[in-house]
């Protein structure tokens, strides 16, 4: 399959899961698709679609909990950013993503 | 100036983002792309985000004595600001 193919299967795949937790995509689409390429490319190397912007380590466990959607590991940090850490998932309410904050977990409800 | 270092993921928006205002602003500073770096040297990079208190989610940047985590001009002007 090739990228484009495989970007296009993703947002399908991820699409129907997303909507159940009150998530859609970005609507800003040059993140969205740089986001998906990122994502297919971190398939093709290691066989899963991890989070673009969050690191593996030796650790499997915790490696598991960013793969995305990544959302249910991280329900409480996601609600309170109303987009998940790498902002390709936005809440469904959300118009301009612009204005939302990347806010470190540490940082919540502080 | 402060020293400002920026610890990334090649694969980051936001990472992306940082390098950016940092060049727009004229401020120099580092970029380490962790996923570029061995194991021990992302070993050393994790400990140092952890005992800051972060997790492993990137950008995470030093500005002087001072870290930040996530994509935060305002956060980063507090910080280069700060005395």
């Amino acid at each position: 399959m090739n990228r484009q193919a495989r970007k296009a299967a993703l947002r399908f795949l991820f699409t129907p899961i997303v909507d159940r937790l009150g998530y859609k995509f970005t609507p800003v689409e040059e993140d969205a698709d740089f986001l998906l390429e990122q994502e297919a490319e971190l398939e093709a190397q290691t066989g899963i679609p991890y989070c673009p912007c969050q690191a593996r380590t030796k650790d499997r466990a915790e490696n598991m909990k960013i793969v995305c959607p990544c959302i249910p590991f991280h329900r409480a940090h996601y609600d309170a950013m109303r987009r998940c850490w790498c902002g390709l998932f936005v809440h469904k309410d959300v118009t301009d993503p612009d204005k939302l904050k990347q806010i470190p977990e540490s940082k919540i409800g502080k | 100036m402060k020293k400002v270092t920026l610890y990334a993921l090649s694969t980051c928006l936001w990472c992306k983002k940082t390098k950016k205002y940092f060049e727009e602003k004229g401020i120099p500073f580092e970029a380490v792309d962790y996923d570029k770096q061995d194991e021990d040297h992302q070993e050393k990079m994790m400990e140092e985000m952890r005992a800051a208190g972060c997790s492993g989610s990137f950008p995470f940047v030093k500005i002087g004595s001072a870290c930040t985590q996530g994509y935060d001009p305002v956060e980063f002007e507090n910080l280069l600001n700060a005395k």
